[in-house]
């Protein structure tokens, strides 16, 4: 066991602190330069349409008993018909849409920025520190901890022998990647914090396919048996005036 | 909609406000919430907050919502300085905002220069398609300027995208109703009923629709309506109960020769005269007579 490494305060002066400070400014920057980079996308006409079809759609199927049975068949084949309904989506155009998705060069091209202005920043940070700080004890914590987390605070420095409460350079930049949001949202307000983890989150699940929810919301329709609700109402009516009455 | 408890809340935000006793931020705040008609107060307190310095800064950036909210009010109330201030610091603030240049079109408005604003509301329209509050800008100056049929179609258009809209809903429903165009309103009443079913106010004008209509089904149908509209409101609606018994005296009128089939109805007819005397004797005792009278008229009592 290595009794108590003494760190020199040039470490601190030139190793931790610039290590920090240089996340933040990159971090603004960052923020400023996606500011600048996003593009305000005007919804497809298309996609607005196809949400709001499936909205009255499903209230239509909810609320079925509702109406005069003559008004929800007329709905129905409003929506369902072979030729023109609203949630009829025609064979072909259902494969394509995926294929659609991806020929679509503004949607690539969005993609692209968001990336870019995620992956080349952290890319090259990571470099840096990597060329000038690799394998420097930065810092110390102030309380003992198991060895589990050598992984985590040691990173870069393949020795077992020293103690697990020092915190290596490597592992001290990926502190402040992560856990630099706290201080985004005080600088640069609540909802405009740059969170790395969340944006990696997005970047899986992309390509909603409308046309497949709209065939699920005709399908539905197709099969629901329309029952009027009314004529029970004049009986529950009476009852309820009955009450009122006495 | 307002609920009880909000409206309880803001009357009590109201008379604090009027009283001098604070509090004027959280009465914007809750009017803009519950997109309430109170221009003349918004204005007052409004003006008083951007007039105070230290009030204003206290708000950070919310201050130029209250700009906008100020200025909206200030049209309603003509006092278009103010808007005209509120809007040039404003534009100061956001330059070629989409938000600030329909305020400037709303200007337009208020001054009645419409040809002006309708190309304002149009040049907006082209950078931004789906504004869905501009377009309703537009039906509502073509319902200010007398242009009903010309609403009508703004609001045909609207609807062809944002189907799901109920408030754009009843606002043609009410349109078709004042252009005696009932068909197309059952259209829209019934479109209200499958977005809302709870709320009996539709059910209660899609009744009103059908009756008017007229024809044995239709006012079959409509007493169903009515039936439901007291179900829903326990009987307190007074308009479903005359309902009821409207369309049975027009029922009855119908099917004078034929008269085996109607039989089941009756009782909820007399149900309802017997509802409606009683909320009259208790709440209007000295209507009670003309009550009985056009009641006897209508020979739904003896």
């Amino acid at each position: 066991m290595a009794e108590d490494l003494v760190l020199d305060t040039a470490i601190r002066d030139w190793v931790l602190v610039p290590l920090s400070v240089v996340m933040v400014l990159i971090g603004i920057l960052r923020y400023f330069v996606s500011k600048l980079m996003r593009s305000t996308q005007l919804p497809d006409a298309k996609v607005v349409k196809e949400g709001q079809v499936i909205i009255r759609a499903r209230n239509l199927r909810a609320a079925a008993g509702f109406i005069p049975a003559k008004a929800f068949r007329a709905r129905r084949i409003y929506f369902t018909n072979e030729e023109n309904g609203l949630l009829h989506v025609p064979k072909e155009q259902a494969q394509n849409a995926q294929a659609q998705m991806f020929s679509d060069p503004n949607m690539a091209m969005d993609m692209m920025k968001k990336n870019l202005s995620m992956i080349i920043p952290q890319t090259l940070t990571f470099a840096w520190v990597n060329f000038f700080f690799s394998g420097f004890v930065a810092a110390k914590i102030p309380f003992p901890l198991t060895q589990r987390f050598r992984g985590m605070l040691q990173n870069g420095i393949d020795l077992s022998t020293v103690d697990v409460s020092y915190v290596s350079s490597r592992s001290w930049y990926f502190l402040n990647l992560f856990g630099l949001r706290g201080l985004f949202s005080l600088i640069l307000g609540e909802e405009n914090a740059v969170d790395d983890t969340q944006k990696m989150m997005q970047m899986g699940g992309f390509g909603f396919d409308a046309s497949r929810s709209l065939a699920a919301e005709k399908d539905s329709l197709d099969i629901i048996q329309h029952e009027w609700t009314l004529p029970k109402m004049e009986q529950r009516a009476e009852e309820v005036l009955r009450k009122l009455v006495k | 909609m307002v609920g009880a408890a909000e409206e309880a809340r803001l009357r009590r935000l109201e008379s604090q406000v009027e009283n001098g006793g604070g509090g004027a931020w959280e009465y914007l705040c809750l009017v803009r919430k519950l997109k309430l008609r109170r221009s003349d107060q918004v204005l007052r307190h409004g003006l008083a907050l951007l007039n105070d310095p230290r009030a204003r800064s206290k708000l950070g950036g919310e201050e130029w919502t209250l700009y906008e909210q100020v200025a909206i009010a200030a049209m309603d109330c003509q006092k278009l300085d103010v808007a005209k201030d509120c809007i040039a610091t404003l534009s100061k603030q956001f330059p070629s905002s989409g938000r600030v240049g329909r305020l400037e079109a709303m200007m337009h408005e208020a001054r009645g220069a419409w040809a002006e604003a309708e190309r304002a509301y149009a040049l907006l329209l082209e950078n931004n398609p789906f504004d869905q509050i501009t377009q309703k800008r537009r039906v509502a100056m073509a319902k200010a300027q007398g242009n009903i049929s010309a609403a009508v179609d703004y609001l045909n258009k609207y609807l062809e995208i944002f189907m799901a809209d109920h408030d754009a809903w009843r606002e043609l429903a009410e349109i078709y109703v004042s252009l005696q165009m009932y068909k197309q309103a059952a259209f829209c009443y019934e479109e209200l009923i499958l977005a809302q079913p709870t709320v009996p106010l539709y059910h209660l004008a899609y009744a009103e629709v059908l009756y008017t209509m007229g024809g044995l089904e239709n006012l079959q149908t409509a007493k169903k309506y009515y039936a439901l509209t007291i179900e829903l409101t326990g009987g307190k609606n007074t308009r479903a109960l005359y309902g009821v018994c409207l369309c049975s005296a027009a029922i009855s009128q119908l099917t004078k020769g034929r008269n085996k089939e109607e039989k089941e109805g009756s009782e909820l007819q007399s149900l309802a005269v017997e509802a409606l005397t009683k909320d009259y004797k208790k709440r209007a005792p000295a209507k009670v007579p003309l009550l009985t009278n056009m009641l006897r008229n209508m020979k739904l009592t003896s």
